[in-house]
């Protein structure tokens, strides 16, 4: 069943039908329209009229899944059945609508269902006026006071835990297995990358260089690495709201010497910086490859987690 | 000094569920709820006497600040919207019947409509107007609905009674006497809903 079904009841009209159709919730409400127009009372069904009126307007009603469909057509065949019970009656000789024990309970039933049906409709239009009425009023939905220490529970319901669960279960299917990192990632490497990449563009997204598939590894080794070539003065990095994604900038005061570090990493360095050694000397040997060496290397930033990264907390 | 009045109405103000007679005794150390009721209602009377654009309201058992309706129309062009999302005829319907017969499950809300309401139920449950209650001990245990506070303040009623009487009971057809009746002539499928009450009735006759 769509949602559809749930917030529109009326829908264009299909090409090529002239006559107007009304939009029927069920089978009770085109009975109970149909009793309206004849004037009918709901506790005396006239069912030859109500039978034949329903059949012709079935052809025309537009079902919105099958299930509806099959409501109405359960409907026919209850007045299907019960009109031939009275194109034979048990007397012959009786004109009026004379239903068998059976016949007559069915009908009691489906009468004391109209009625009650259109008491309910009656208050399903009460309600939509006080809705109408209500939507010009306009009052907090939320505070700005800090919510209370106690959690109310009356406004809880299994429903939003079930909710909560599904959604931690989707969550999980749609991130990408671990895969086994061939190569091992260094600092070192990933800053001459970004430097490599700042040489033709000014400025790059973080999550372009740390990769879409947030590996946990990839994402703290771009960190570090553009963290490193922040303190040298390589790169600039910006981060316009917490949790938002970082813009990494080509530094306009360094730019005429961008390719200092990634050309002598890999010689002796006569002139590098200490921190440059640093990182050199560390990150090569810790290639992050599984579970631990992440928390290791990350020792410094405690937000590097790749969830919070993007701003996108665990339980949305 | 701010004065009884000039607190409640600060906290009805900041407040985003309507705030009960007791909360406000609580709050403002009042010997009883009646005493915060009456300087409710004198905010009341404040409000309307200097043609405020904002009234007190109670709803869902307590006091709400809101808008005056007139001053809508600005609001709707605040908001740059049109209007808040309606709600559909066969929810309002749906919610009517909760709202008379709550605690009630899905068979018996579907018995009532004589139309599958799945999706109905799942659309109110989104909307917090609704919310399960509980279980039915009934063949396949169905969840029982029963509305919300948030139904309440939506319709702004005071409680379930300010729901109008209606000539009669709202009855919930016998489940298990449709189905026999519908196996005797064939046409088990009146019950949509396999798990309803009943579908193992023995055939009648």
């Amino acid at each position: 069943m769509t949602q559809e079904a749930t917030t529109q009841t009326t829908g264009p009209e299909p090409a090529g039908l002239t006559v107007r159709v009304e939009s029927f919730v069920g089978p009770l409400d085109l009975l109970l329209h149909l009793c309206r127009t004849n004037e009918m009372d709901l506790s005396r069904l006239a069912l030859r009229t109500i039978t034949d009126q329903y059949l012709s307007h079935l052809e025309a009603v537009r079902f919105q899944d099958l299930e509806m469909a099959g409501s109405f057509m359960v409907m026919a065949a209850t007045l299907i059945y019960l009109k031939s019970k009275l194109l034979l009656p048990a007397n012959p000789d009786d004109q009026d609508e004379v239903l068998d024990e059976e016949g007559e309970l069915l009908k009691r039933e489906l009468e004391e269902r109209l009625r009650e049906y259109a008491r309910v409709k009656a208050l399903g239009s009460w309600l939509a006026e006080r809705e109408a009425e209500q939507t010009l009023v306009y009052g907090r939905t939320t505070a700005e006071l800090p919510p209370p220490e106690d959690i109310p529970l009356e406004d809880l319901s299994v429903h939003l835990l079930q909710r909560a669960m599904q959604g931690l279960i989707e969550d999980q299917q749609r991130r990408v297995p671990r895969q086994v990192e061939p190569n091992p990632l260094s600092v070192l490497e990933r800053m001459s990358e970004i430097l490599d990449l700042l040489r033709s563009t000014w400025s790059l997204l973080f999550s372009s260089v740390a990769g879409a598939e947030r590996l946990r590894a990839e994402w703290v080794v771009t960190l570090l690495a553009l963290l490193e070539l922040v303190r040298l003065g390589q790169a600039r990095a910006r981060q316009a709201d917490l949790f938002g994604e970082i813009v990494i900038e080509r530094n306009a005061v360094s730019v005429h010497e961008p390719a200092r570090l990634a050309e002598t990493d890999e010689e002796s360095r006569p002139d590098a910086d200490a921190g440059v050694e640093a990182i050199a000397a560390e990150a090569p040997r810790n290639p992050i490859p599984g579970e631990d060496a992440p928390r290791a290397a990350a020792t410094p930033p405690r937000d590097d987690e790749p969830r919070t990264e993007q701003g996108e907390p665990l339980n949305a | 000094m701010p004065e009884p009045i000039d607190v409640v109405e600060a906290l009805l103000f900041a407040s985003d569920t309507p705030v009960e007679a007791e909360r406000i005794q609580e709050v403002l150390d009042l010997e009883s709820a009646v005493a915060a009721r009456e300087i409710v209602e004198g905010l009341r009377v404040r409000l309307d006497a200097e043609g405020r654009a904002l009234q007190v309201m109670e709803v869902g058992g307590g006091f709400r600040l809101v808008t005056r309706p007139e001053v809508a129309p600005w609001l709707v062009k605040l908001a740059r919207s049109r209007t808040r999302s309606r709600l559909s005829r066969p929810a309002l319907e749906t919610l009517a019947i909760i709202g008379y017969r709550q605690p009630v499950s899905r068979p018996e809300v579907d018995a009532v409509r004589g139309v599958n309401s799945d999706a109905v139920l799942d659309n109110l449950l989104e909307r917090r107007l609704i919310r399960v209650g509980g279980r039915k001990e009934a063949p396949g245990r169905p969840f029982l609905y029963e509305t919300t506070r948030e139904f309440l303040v939506a319709f702004g009623l005071r409680d379930l009674a300010d729901l109008p009487k209606v000539e009669g009971e709202l009855v919930i057809p016998d489940l298990g006497a449709e189905v026999a009746a519908t196996v005797e002539h064939g046409q088990a499928e009146t019950e949509q809903d396999p798990g309803a009450g009943g579908a193992d009735v023995p055939t009648g006759g």
